[in-house]
Protein backbone atom coordinates (compact mmCIF):
# COMPACT_ATOMS: atom_id res chain seq x y z
CA UNK A 1 0.00 0.00 0.00
CA UNK A 2 2.91 2.17 0.21
CA UNK A 3 3.57 5.01 -2.51
CA UNK A 4 7.24 3.51 -2.63
CA UNK A 5 5.94 0.25 -4.18
CA UNK A 6 4.03 1.74 -6.61
CA UNK A 7 6.06 5.28 -8.00
CA UNK A 8 8.56 4.91 -11.01
CA UNK A 9 11.77 4.78 -9.51
CA UNK A 10 13.68 6.08 -12.78
CA UNK A 11 12.96 9.63 -13.17
CA UNK A 12 14.10 11.55 -16.23
CA UNK A 13 15.10 15.22 -14.40
CA UNK A 14 16.11 18.30 -15.72
CA UNK A 15 19.02 20.85 -14.14
CA UNK A 16 17.83 24.09 -13.81
CA UNK A 17 19.93 25.93 -15.96
CA UNK A 18 18.64 24.22 -18.97
CA UNK A 19 16.82 25.61 -21.80
CA UNK A 20 12.77 24.81 -22.89
CA UNK A 21 14.07 23.08 -25.76
CA UNK A 22 15.89 19.99 -23.72
CA UNK A 23 12.84 20.01 -21.69
CA UNK A 24 10.75 19.64 -24.57
CA UNK A 25 12.86 16.82 -26.33
CA UNK A 26 12.75 14.95 -22.96
CA UNK A 27 9.16 14.80 -22.63
CA UNK A 28 9.08 14.04 -25.89
CA UNK A 29 11.66 11.07 -25.86
CA UNK A 30 10.47 9.61 -22.65
CA UNK A 31 6.47 10.06 -23.69
CA UNK A 32 6.01 12.05 -20.44
CA UNK A 33 4.59 14.94 -19.02
CA UNK A 34 6.71 16.05 -16.06
CA UNK A 35 10.43 16.75 -15.32
CA UNK A 36 11.47 17.26 -11.64
CA UNK A 37 14.44 19.83 -11.42
CA UNK A 38 16.83 18.63 -9.44
CA UNK A 39 20.19 19.55 -7.85
CA UNK A 40 23.13 17.60 -8.81
CA UNK A 41 23.16 15.49 -5.49
CA UNK A 42 19.70 14.98 -6.24
CA UNK A 43 17.84 17.15 -4.01
CA UNK A 44 13.69 18.26 -5.43
CA UNK A 45 13.96 22.55 -6.01
CA UNK A 46 11.03 22.33 -8.55
CA UNK A 47 8.66 20.56 -11.61
CA UNK A 48 8.03 21.86 -14.95
CA UNK A 49 5.02 20.19 -16.83
CA UNK A 50 4.29 20.18 -20.53
CA UNK A 51 1.97 22.86 -19.77
CA UNK A 52 4.60 25.22 -18.31
CA UNK A 53 6.53 24.46 -21.61
CA UNK A 54 3.69 25.61 -23.53
CA UNK A 55 3.24 28.82 -22.06
CA UNK A 56 6.07 29.80 -22.69
CA UNK A 57 5.89 28.70 -26.31
CA UNK A 58 4.69 31.74 -28.40
CA UNK A 59 1.76 31.37 -30.48
CA UNK A 60 1.15 29.84 -33.63
CA UNK A 61 -1.23 33.09 -34.32
CA UNK A 62 2.24 34.93 -34.34
CA UNK A 63 3.79 34.85 -38.09
CA UNK A 64 7.13 34.62 -36.98
CA UNK A 65 6.28 32.31 -34.29
CA UNK A 66 8.97 29.19 -35.63
CA UNK A 67 11.57 32.78 -36.98
CA UNK A 68 15.16 32.03 -35.95
CA UNK A 69 14.79 35.44 -33.91
CA UNK A 70 12.09 34.02 -31.77
CA UNK A 71 14.04 30.68 -31.07
CA UNK A 72 16.77 32.58 -30.26
CA UNK A 73 14.89 34.94 -27.54
CA UNK A 74 13.06 30.98 -26.27
CA UNK A 75 16.20 29.76 -26.06
CA UNK A 76 17.26 32.00 -23.54
CA UNK A 77 14.75 30.94 -21.22
CA UNK A 78 15.74 29.04 -18.58
CA UNK A 79 14.04 26.09 -16.33
CA UNK A 80 14.54 28.57 -13.29
CA UNK A 81 12.24 30.83 -15.07
CA UNK A 82 9.32 28.78 -16.08
CA UNK A 83 9.15 25.95 -13.14
CA UNK A 84 7.14 25.73 -10.06
CA UNK A 85 9.27 25.98 -7.43
CA UNK A 86 8.97 23.70 -4.35
CA UNK A 87 6.07 21.77 -5.84
CA UNK A 88 3.48 19.42 -3.69
CA UNK A 89 5.35 16.42 -2.91
CA UNK A 90 4.93 12.95 -1.27
CA UNK A 91 6.97 10.88 0.53
CA UNK A 92 7.55 6.91 -0.31
CA UNK A 93 6.30 5.96 3.09
CA UNK A 94 3.32 7.70 2.37
CA UNK A 95 0.35 5.11 1.41
CA UNK A 96 -1.81 4.75 -2.49
CA UNK A 97 -4.82 6.20 -0.22
CA UNK A 98 -2.89 9.27 0.93
CA UNK A 99 -1.70 9.59 -2.75
CA UNK A 100 -5.55 9.62 -3.99
CA UNK A 101 -6.91 11.83 -1.35
CA UNK A 102 -4.19 14.65 -2.45
CA UNK A 103 -4.62 14.15 -6.19
CA UNK A 104 -8.37 14.56 -5.85
CA UNK A 105 -7.70 17.99 -3.86
CA UNK A 106 -4.79 19.35 -5.86
CA UNK A 107 -5.05 19.18 -9.43
CA UNK A 108 -1.76 17.98 -10.77
CA UNK A 109 -1.04 14.73 -12.89
CA UNK A 110 1.65 13.57 -10.63
CA UNK A 111 4.16 13.96 -7.81
CA UNK A 112 7.69 13.67 -7.02
CA UNK A 113 8.39 11.18 -4.21
CA UNK A 114 10.89 12.85 -1.90
CA UNK A 115 12.66 11.55 1.25
CA UNK A 116 12.87 12.93 4.75
CA UNK A 117 15.97 14.51 3.71
CA UNK A 118 14.57 16.43 0.36
CA UNK A 119 16.19 13.59 -1.86
CA UNK A 120 14.34 12.54 -5.11
CA UNK A 121 13.47 8.89 -4.73
CA UNK A 122 10.56 8.76 -7.39
CA UNK A 123 7.28 9.86 -9.27
CA UNK A 124 3.64 8.77 -8.53
CA UNK A 125 1.57 9.40 -11.29
CA UNK A 126 -2.53 8.84 -12.00
CA UNK A 127 -1.43 6.10 -14.18
CA UNK A 128 0.70 4.66 -11.31
CA UNK A 129 -2.81 4.54 -9.00
CA UNK A 130 -5.02 3.70 -11.36
CA UNK A 131 -2.71 0.59 -12.11
CA UNK A 132 -2.52 -0.11 -8.35
CA UNK A 133 -6.72 0.07 -7.97
CA UNK A 134 -6.84 -1.81 -11.21
CA UNK A 135 -4.81 -5.05 -9.53
CA UNK A 136 -6.92 -4.64 -6.46
CA UNK A 137 -10.84 -4.41 -8.45
CA UNK A 138 -9.67 -7.65 -10.67
CA UNK A 139 -11.37 -5.74 -13.62
CA UNK A 140 -8.83 -8.28 -15.66
CA UNK A 141 -10.18 -11.21 -14.26
CA UNK A 142 -12.90 -13.15 -15.97
CA UNK A 143 -16.22 -13.19 -13.49
CA UNK A 144 -19.52 -10.87 -12.40
CA UNK A 145 -19.65 -7.94 -11.21
CA UNK A 146 -23.25 -7.70 -8.79
CA UNK A 147 -24.34 -4.96 -6.50
CA UNK A 148 -26.33 -5.69 -3.65
CA UNK A 149 -28.30 -2.17 -1.63
CA UNK A 150 -28.47 -2.86 2.38
CA UNK A 151 -28.69 -0.66 5.00
CA UNK A 152 -26.00 0.70 7.62
CA UNK A 153 -26.68 -1.95 9.95
CA UNK A 154 -23.23 -4.23 11.46
CA UNK A 155 -23.94 -7.46 10.22
CA UNK A 156 -24.55 -7.15 6.47
CA UNK A 157 -21.55 -8.00 5.15
CA UNK A 158 -20.97 -11.08 6.99
CA UNK A 159 -24.65 -11.99 5.46
CA UNK A 160 -23.70 -10.71 2.05
CA UNK A 161 -20.22 -13.06 2.40
CA UNK A 162 -21.70 -16.10 3.75
CA UNK A 163 -24.54 -16.18 0.90
CA UNK A 164 -21.58 -16.50 -1.70
CA UNK A 165 -19.64 -19.11 0.07
CA UNK A 166 -22.76 -21.45 0.83
CA UNK A 167 -22.89 -20.98 -3.54
CA UNK A 168 -19.26 -22.15 -3.81
CA UNK A 169 -18.24 -18.84 -5.54
CA UNK A 170 -15.05 -17.35 -5.38
CA UNK A 171 -14.56 -13.83 -4.91
CA UNK A 172 -12.48 -11.49 -6.79
CA UNK A 173 -12.94 -8.56 -4.85
CA UNK A 174 -15.62 -6.61 -3.24
CA UNK A 175 -16.09 -3.16 -3.19
CA UNK A 176 -18.46 -0.56 -1.23
CA UNK A 177 -20.13 2.33 -1.88
CA UNK A 178 -20.75 4.18 1.19
CA UNK A 179 -22.30 7.57 -0.22
CA UNK A 180 -25.24 6.15 -1.61
CA UNK A 181 -29.30 6.78 -0.41
CA UNK A 182 -29.92 7.72 3.18
CA UNK A 183 -28.97 5.30 5.68
CA UNK A 184 -27.72 2.95 2.71
CA UNK A 185 -24.71 1.43 1.30
CA UNK A 186 -24.23 -0.14 -2.42
CA UNK A 187 -21.86 -3.17 -2.00
CA UNK A 188 -20.40 -4.54 -5.20
CA UNK A 189 -19.20 -7.97 -4.84
CA UNK A 190 -17.00 -8.99 -7.99
CA UNK A 191 -17.55 -12.58 -8.22
CA UNK A 192 -15.27 -15.53 -10.16
CA UNK A 193 -17.94 -17.00 -11.71
CA UNK A 194 -20.52 -17.04 -14.80
CA UNK A 195 -23.44 -18.41 -13.07
CA UNK A 196 -25.15 -15.72 -10.27
CA UNK A 197 -28.87 -16.87 -10.91
CA UNK A 198 -29.76 -18.90 -7.74
CA UNK A 199 -27.22 -16.41 -6.35
CA UNK A 200 -29.55 -13.58 -7.03
CA UNK A 201 -32.70 -15.36 -5.67
CA UNK A 202 -30.90 -16.04 -2.56
CA UNK A 203 -30.27 -12.49 -2.00
CA UNK A 204 -33.85 -11.61 -3.23
CA UNK A 205 -35.20 -13.75 -0.51
CA UNK A 206 -32.87 -12.64 2.19
CA UNK A 207 -34.80 -9.52 1.60
CA UNK A 208 -31.82 -7.54 0.10
CA UNK A 209 -32.15 -5.55 -3.17
CA UNK A 210 -30.44 -6.83 -6.02
CA UNK A 211 -29.63 -3.66 -8.21
CA UNK A 212 -30.55 -3.36 -11.62
CA UNK A 213 -27.14 -2.59 -13.42
CA UNK A 214 -28.75 0.27 -15.26
CA UNK A 215 -28.79 1.93 -11.71
CA UNK A 216 -25.47 1.50 -10.77
CA UNK A 217 -23.57 4.90 -9.51
CA UNK A 218 -20.66 4.23 -8.11
CA UNK A 219 -19.70 7.90 -8.50
CA UNK A 220 -22.08 9.82 -5.51
CA UNK A 221 -18.89 11.52 -3.87
CA UNK A 222 -19.88 15.48 -4.66
CA UNK A 223 -17.42 16.27 -7.38
CA UNK A 224 -15.64 19.58 -7.93
CA UNK A 225 -17.15 21.30 -10.48
CA UNK B 1 -34.89 -26.23 -49.54
CA UNK B 2 -31.16 -26.51 -48.63
CA UNK B 3 -29.34 -29.57 -47.16
CA UNK B 4 -29.01 -29.34 -43.66
CA UNK B 5 -26.75 -31.50 -41.42
CA UNK B 6 -27.42 -31.99 -37.76
CA UNK B 7 -24.70 -33.22 -35.43
CA UNK B 8 -26.07 -34.69 -32.36
CA UNK B 9 -25.51 -37.59 -30.39
CA UNK B 10 -26.50 -39.48 -26.86
CA UNK B 11 -22.70 -39.59 -25.87
CA UNK B 12 -22.66 -35.90 -25.18
CA UNK B 13 -25.37 -36.78 -22.51
CA UNK B 14 -22.36 -38.51 -20.22
CA UNK B 15 -20.59 -35.08 -19.16
CA UNK B 16 -22.03 -35.17 -15.91
CA UNK B 17 -21.57 -31.19 -14.44
CA UNK B 18 -23.35 -32.00 -10.67
CA UNK B 19 -26.79 -30.95 -9.29
CA UNK B 20 -26.07 -27.04 -8.89
CA UNK B 21 -24.97 -26.38 -12.46
CA UNK B 22 -26.63 -24.64 -15.22
CA UNK B 23 -25.11 -26.44 -18.45
CA UNK B 24 -26.94 -29.79 -17.97
CA UNK B 25 -27.64 -32.31 -20.87
CA UNK B 26 -31.04 -31.67 -20.33
CA UNK B 27 -30.36 -28.67 -22.50
CA UNK B 28 -29.42 -30.63 -24.72
CA UNK B 29 -32.10 -33.34 -24.80
CA UNK B 30 -35.01 -29.93 -25.34
CA UNK B 31 -32.95 -29.08 -28.25
CA UNK B 32 -33.46 -32.70 -29.79
CA UNK B 33 -36.98 -32.89 -28.62
CA UNK B 34 -37.89 -29.20 -29.89
CA UNK B 35 -36.16 -30.84 -33.57
CA UNK B 36 -37.55 -33.92 -32.96
CA UNK B 37 -41.33 -32.82 -32.40
CA UNK B 38 -41.31 -30.54 -35.30
CA UNK B 39 -41.11 -33.72 -37.26
CA UNK B 40 -37.44 -32.16 -38.79
CA UNK B 41 -35.69 -35.05 -38.54
CA UNK B 42 -36.32 -37.06 -41.36
CA UNK B 43 -35.75 -33.94 -43.49
CA UNK B 44 -31.97 -33.55 -41.84
CA UNK B 45 -29.08 -35.41 -42.67
CA UNK B 46 -28.47 -36.93 -39.13
CA UNK B 47 -24.21 -37.19 -37.75
CA UNK B 48 -23.12 -38.83 -35.48
CA UNK B 49 -20.15 -37.88 -33.29
CA UNK B 50 -17.41 -39.39 -33.53
CA UNK B 51 -14.10 -39.01 -31.58
CA UNK B 52 -11.52 -36.36 -32.80
CA UNK B 53 -7.65 -36.63 -33.71
CA UNK B 54 -6.05 -35.11 -31.22
CA UNK B 55 -4.10 -33.51 -34.06
CA UNK B 56 -6.97 -31.18 -34.52
CA UNK B 57 -7.05 -30.43 -31.16
CA UNK B 58 -3.58 -29.60 -30.77
CA UNK B 59 -4.16 -27.09 -33.47
CA UNK B 60 -5.16 -24.70 -31.07
CA UNK B 61 -4.64 -26.04 -27.68
CA UNK B 62 -1.13 -26.64 -25.81
CA UNK B 63 -0.48 -30.21 -25.34
CA UNK B 64 0.18 -29.65 -22.39
CA UNK B 65 -3.11 -28.36 -21.32
CA UNK B 66 -4.90 -31.62 -23.14
CA UNK B 67 -2.74 -33.41 -21.09
CA UNK B 68 -3.75 -31.91 -17.72
CA UNK B 69 -7.41 -31.93 -18.85
CA UNK B 70 -7.53 -35.94 -19.61
CA UNK B 71 -5.31 -36.31 -16.40
CA UNK B 72 -8.04 -34.42 -14.16
CA UNK B 73 -10.88 -36.34 -15.69
CA UNK B 74 -8.90 -39.62 -15.32
CA UNK B 75 -8.20 -38.54 -11.82
CA UNK B 76 -11.79 -37.95 -10.49
CA UNK B 77 -11.41 -34.72 -10.27
CA UNK B 78 -14.98 -32.27 -9.53
CA UNK B 79 -13.66 -29.61 -11.12
CA UNK B 80 -11.29 -27.93 -13.78
CA UNK B 81 -9.17 -24.63 -14.18
CA UNK B 82 -11.98 -22.92 -12.33
CA UNK B 83 -14.80 -23.86 -9.82
CA UNK B 84 -17.35 -23.12 -13.05
CA UNK B 85 -16.02 -26.06 -14.64
CA UNK B 86 -17.56 -28.77 -13.45
CA UNK B 87 -16.09 -32.51 -15.02
CA UNK B 88 -16.77 -35.95 -14.49
CA UNK B 89 -14.74 -39.10 -15.78
CA UNK B 90 -16.53 -39.18 -19.05
CA UNK B 91 -15.82 -34.38 -19.57
CA UNK B 92 -13.13 -35.43 -21.58
CA UNK B 93 -14.09 -38.04 -24.01
CA UNK B 94 -17.45 -36.47 -24.69
CA UNK B 95 -15.63 -32.73 -25.27
CA UNK B 96 -13.34 -35.14 -28.09
CA UNK B 97 -16.83 -36.36 -29.33
CA UNK B 98 -17.92 -32.42 -29.87
CA UNK B 99 -15.26 -31.40 -31.26
CA UNK B 100 -14.90 -35.28 -34.20
CA UNK B 101 -18.36 -34.23 -34.98
CA UNK B 102 -18.18 -30.64 -35.79
CA UNK B 103 -15.17 -31.68 -37.94
CA UNK B 104 -17.76 -33.93 -40.12
CA UNK B 105 -20.31 -31.65 -40.33
CA UNK B 106 -17.50 -29.42 -41.52
CA UNK B 107 -16.16 -31.75 -44.37
CA UNK B 108 -19.75 -32.53 -44.94
CA UNK B 109 -20.13 -28.84 -45.94
CA UNK B 110 -16.91 -28.51 -48.00
CA UNK B 111 -17.30 -31.40 -49.71
CA UNK B 112 -20.98 -30.54 -50.86
CA UNK B 113 -22.56 -33.21 -49.67
CA UNK B 114 -24.72 -30.78 -47.43
CA UNK B 115 -25.01 -26.97 -47.79
CA UNK B 116 -24.94 -26.17 -44.04
CA UNK B 117 -25.02 -27.81 -40.64
CA UNK B 118 -26.26 -27.35 -36.95
CA UNK B 119 -24.13 -29.32 -34.42
CA UNK B 120 -26.03 -29.79 -30.80
CA UNK B 121 -23.05 -30.49 -28.55
CA UNK B 122 -21.72 -30.43 -24.83
CA UNK B 123 -19.71 -28.85 -23.48
CA UNK B 124 -19.46 -25.43 -25.18
CA UNK B 125 -16.48 -23.76 -26.02
CA UNK B 126 -15.90 -20.11 -26.95
CA UNK B 127 -14.41 -19.43 -23.42
CA UNK B 128 -12.23 -22.09 -23.93
CA UNK B 129 -8.35 -20.07 -23.87
CA UNK B 130 -5.16 -22.20 -25.18
CA UNK B 131 -4.49 -23.42 -22.34
CA UNK B 132 -6.89 -22.67 -20.04
CA UNK B 133 -10.43 -24.00 -19.48
CA UNK B 134 -13.23 -21.56 -18.40
CA UNK B 135 -17.14 -20.72 -18.40
CA UNK B 136 -17.78 -24.57 -18.95
CA UNK B 137 -15.83 -24.94 -22.19
CA UNK B 138 -13.04 -26.98 -22.16
CA UNK B 139 -12.10 -27.32 -26.15
CA UNK B 140 -12.37 -24.31 -27.82
CA UNK B 141 -14.88 -26.22 -30.94
CA UNK B 142 -15.14 -23.30 -33.22
CA UNK B 143 -12.19 -22.19 -32.91
CA UNK B 144 -10.46 -25.90 -33.95
CA UNK B 145 -13.22 -26.07 -36.52
CA UNK B 146 -11.66 -22.75 -38.21
CA UNK B 147 -8.00 -23.89 -37.85
CA UNK B 148 -9.35 -27.22 -39.38
CA UNK B 149 -11.02 -25.17 -42.00
CA UNK B 150 -7.58 -23.46 -42.60
CA UNK B 151 -5.22 -26.23 -42.40
CA UNK B 152 -6.63 -29.23 -44.81
CA UNK B 153 -9.26 -27.26 -46.73
CA UNK B 154 -7.39 -24.45 -47.43
CA UNK B 155 -10.01 -21.66 -46.37
CA UNK B 156 -8.31 -18.16 -46.46
CA UNK B 157 -10.94 -15.86 -45.17
CA UNK B 158 -13.68 -17.37 -42.64
CA UNK B 159 -16.11 -15.56 -40.57
CA UNK B 160 -16.97 -15.94 -36.86
CA UNK B 161 -20.39 -15.03 -36.00
CA UNK B 162 -20.84 -15.55 -31.96
CA UNK B 163 -24.11 -14.21 -30.69
CA UNK B 164 -23.74 -16.45 -27.43
CA UNK B 165 -24.53 -13.83 -24.62
CA UNK B 166 -21.06 -13.75 -23.45
CA UNK B 167 -18.29 -13.01 -25.36
CA UNK B 168 -16.53 -15.77 -26.64
CA UNK B 169 -12.61 -14.46 -25.31
CA UNK B 170 -11.06 -17.61 -26.22
CA UNK B 171 -12.77 -17.30 -30.34
CA UNK B 172 -11.41 -13.82 -29.96
CA UNK B 173 -7.79 -14.53 -28.38
CA UNK B 174 -6.68 -17.22 -30.61
CA UNK B 175 -7.42 -15.60 -33.73
CA UNK B 176 -6.59 -12.04 -32.25
CA UNK B 177 -3.39 -11.61 -34.39
CA UNK B 178 -5.03 -13.42 -37.70
CA UNK B 179 -6.18 -11.78 -40.48
CA UNK B 180 -7.88 -14.98 -42.24
CA UNK B 181 -10.26 -15.25 -39.47
CA UNK B 182 -12.92 -12.68 -38.77
CA UNK B 183 -14.24 -13.07 -35.28
CA UNK B 184 -17.59 -10.91 -34.30
CA UNK B 185 -19.07 -10.75 -31.13
CA UNK B 186 -22.68 -9.33 -29.70
CA UNK B 187 -22.81 -10.11 -26.23
CA UNK B 188 -23.58 -8.31 -22.76
CA UNK B 189 -21.60 -5.22 -22.35
CA UNK B 190 -18.47 -6.79 -20.15
CA UNK B 191 -18.78 -4.26 -17.48
CA UNK B 192 -22.13 -6.60 -16.55
CA UNK B 193 -21.51 -9.67 -17.50
CA UNK B 194 -18.90 -12.83 -17.63
CA UNK B 195 -16.38 -12.81 -18.76
CA UNK B 196 -15.59 -8.85 -18.51
CA UNK B 197 -13.86 -8.52 -22.30
CA UNK B 198 -15.11 -7.40 -25.61
CA UNK B 199 -15.22 -4.37 -25.34
CA UNK B 200 -15.93 -1.99 -28.43
CA UNK B 201 -12.28 -0.69 -28.70
CA UNK B 202 -10.84 -4.40 -29.00
CA UNK B 203 -10.35 -4.56 -32.53
CA UNK B 204 -7.26 -7.31 -33.66
CA UNK B 205 -3.78 -7.24 -32.83
CA UNK B 206 -1.37 -6.64 -35.18
CA UNK B 207 -1.50 -8.44 -38.49
CA UNK B 208 -5.21 -9.09 -37.07
CA UNK B 209 -5.97 -5.29 -36.19
CA UNK B 210 -9.07 -4.86 -37.84
CA UNK B 211 -10.19 -8.35 -38.12
CA UNK B 212 -12.08 -8.77 -34.60
CA UNK B 213 -15.37 -6.26 -34.06
CA UNK B 214 -17.24 -6.29 -30.57
CA UNK B 215 -20.71 -4.83 -30.25
CA UNK B 216 -21.23 -5.02 -26.18
CA UNK B 217 -25.00 -4.29 -25.22
CA UNK B 218 -25.97 -2.29 -22.31
CA UNK B 219 -28.12 -4.66 -19.55
CA UNK B 220 -31.79 -4.90 -20.37
CA UNK B 221 -31.76 -4.11 -24.26
CA UNK B 222 -33.61 -6.69 -26.74
CA UNK B 223 -34.71 -6.73 -30.23
CA UNK B 224 -34.25 -3.23 -31.68
CA UNK B 225 -30.51 -2.69 -30.39
CA UNK B 226 -29.47 -6.49 -31.33
CA UNK B 227 -30.83 -5.72 -34.95
CA UNK B 228 -29.52 -2.21 -34.86
CA UNK B 229 -25.85 -2.87 -33.50
CA UNK B 230 -25.39 -6.01 -35.99
CA UNK B 231 -26.66 -4.09 -39.22
CA UNK B 232 -24.13 -1.39 -38.43
CA UNK B 233 -20.94 -3.70 -37.58
CA UNK B 234 -21.35 -6.90 -38.96
CA UNK B 235 -23.01 -6.30 -42.16
CA UNK B 236 -20.07 -3.78 -43.37
CA UNK B 237 -17.72 -5.44 -41.77
CA UNK B 238 -18.68 -9.34 -43.73
CA UNK B 239 -19.38 -7.16 -46.89
CA UNK B 240 -15.85 -6.23 -47.35
CA UNK B 241 -14.18 -9.11 -45.56
CA UNK B 242 -16.51 -11.70 -47.90
CA UNK B 243 -15.95 -14.88 -45.67
CA UNK B 244 -15.70 -18.10 -47.93
CA UNK B 245 -17.22 -20.27 -44.88
CA UNK B 246 -19.34 -18.37 -41.94
CA UNK B 247 -19.04 -20.22 -38.57
CA UNK B 248 -21.66 -19.44 -35.93
CA UNK B 249 -21.20 -19.70 -32.14
CA UNK B 250 -24.75 -19.84 -31.31
CA UNK B 251 -26.08 -19.12 -27.92
CA UNK B 252 -29.67 -18.59 -26.71
CA UNK B 253 -28.71 -16.98 -23.71
CA UNK B 254 -29.59 -13.41 -24.40
CA UNK B 255 -33.37 -14.65 -24.89
CA UNK B 256 -35.78 -12.72 -22.26
CA UNK B 257 -36.87 -16.04 -20.25
CA UNK B 258 -33.04 -17.30 -19.83
CA UNK B 259 -31.51 -16.27 -16.29
CA UNK B 260 -28.06 -16.11 -17.37
CA UNK B 261 -28.00 -12.72 -18.55
CA UNK B 262 -29.83 -9.22 -18.64
CA UNK B 263 -30.69 -9.62 -22.49
CA UNK B 264 -34.33 -9.21 -23.32
CA UNK B 265 -33.90 -11.25 -26.93
CA UNK B 266 -37.23 -12.09 -28.25
CA UNK B 267 -37.95 -15.60 -29.56
CA UNK B 268 -38.50 -13.69 -33.03
CA UNK B 269 -35.29 -12.22 -32.54
CA UNK B 270 -32.87 -15.58 -33.62
CA UNK B 271 -35.08 -16.00 -36.02
CA UNK B 272 -34.27 -12.80 -37.44
CA UNK B 273 -30.33 -13.22 -36.55
CA UNK B 274 -29.66 -16.46 -38.23
CA UNK B 275 -31.63 -15.85 -41.11
CA UNK B 276 -29.59 -12.66 -41.88
CA UNK B 277 -26.42 -14.78 -41.41
CA UNK B 278 -27.81 -17.43 -43.82
CA UNK B 279 -28.50 -15.43 -46.35
CA UNK B 280 -25.06 -13.46 -45.89
CA UNK B 281 -23.65 -16.99 -46.49
CA UNK B 282 -25.60 -17.54 -49.97
CA UNK B 283 -24.14 -14.06 -50.57
CA UNK B 284 -20.32 -14.54 -50.17
CA UNK B 285 -19.72 -18.00 -48.32
CA UNK B 286 -21.72 -20.51 -51.12
CA UNK B 287 -24.06 -21.28 -48.65
CA UNK B 288 -21.38 -23.07 -46.48
CA UNK B 289 -22.88 -22.08 -42.73
CA UNK B 290 -21.98 -24.19 -39.67
CA UNK B 291 -23.72 -23.40 -36.90
CA UNK B 292 -22.37 -24.61 -33.46
CA UNK B 293 -24.14 -24.96 -30.16
CA UNK B 294 -22.71 -22.78 -27.29
CA UNK B 295 -25.25 -21.54 -24.34
CA UNK B 296 -28.56 -21.44 -23.77
CA UNK B 297 -30.21 -22.70 -20.34
CA UNK B 298 -34.06 -22.45 -20.54
CA UNK B 299 -35.04 -25.26 -20.82
CA UNK B 300 -38.82 -23.93 -21.58
CA UNK B 301 -37.58 -21.93 -24.56
CA UNK B 302 -34.87 -24.21 -25.85
CA UNK B 303 -36.95 -26.58 -28.18
CA UNK B 304 -39.00 -23.95 -29.83
CA UNK B 305 -35.81 -21.76 -30.38
CA UNK B 306 -33.93 -24.82 -31.50
CA UNK B 307 -36.90 -25.98 -34.15
CA UNK B 308 -36.85 -22.39 -35.42
CA UNK B 309 -33.06 -22.08 -36.02
CA UNK B 310 -32.82 -25.44 -38.12
CA UNK B 311 -36.00 -24.62 -39.99
CA UNK B 312 -34.26 -21.56 -41.12
CA UNK B 313 -31.24 -23.63 -42.50
CA UNK B 314 -33.25 -25.49 -44.22
CA UNK B 315 -35.05 -23.02 -45.49
CA UNK B 316 -38.17 -23.90 -44.87
CA UNK B 317 -41.07 -21.44 -46.01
Amino acid sequence: MFVSKSMTKKVITINKDADIFEAKEKMAEHRIRHLPVVTRDYHLIGIVSDRDIRSAMPSKALSDYNSKKMRAKIAKLKIKDIMTIDPVSISPLHTIQDALVIIQKIRVGAFPVVDEKGKLRGIISVRDLLRAFINVIGIEDPGILMCIVVEEKLGQMKKIVDAITEERISFGSIMVARCWDEGKRAVFPYLLTQNITSLKRKFQKMGYEVLDPMKWYIDQMPKND
Amino acid sequence: MKKTGFLFDERYLLHDTGSYHPEVPARLQAVYQGIKEAGLLSELTLIHARLSDLKWIEAVHDKEYIKRFEMACLTGNSTFDCPDNQICPATYETALLAVGGILDATRLVMNAEIDNAFCAVRPPGHHAEINKAMGFCYFNNVAIAARYLQKEWGIKRAGIVDFDVHHGNGTQHIFEDDPTVFYYSIHQHPSFAYPGTGREFEEGEGAGLGFTKNSPVLPGKGDKEYKRLIKRDLFPAFESFKPEVIIVSTGFDSHVDDDMSDIKLSTEAFSWIIKSLVEMADKYSNKRLISILEGGYSLKRLPELAKNHVEILLNHK
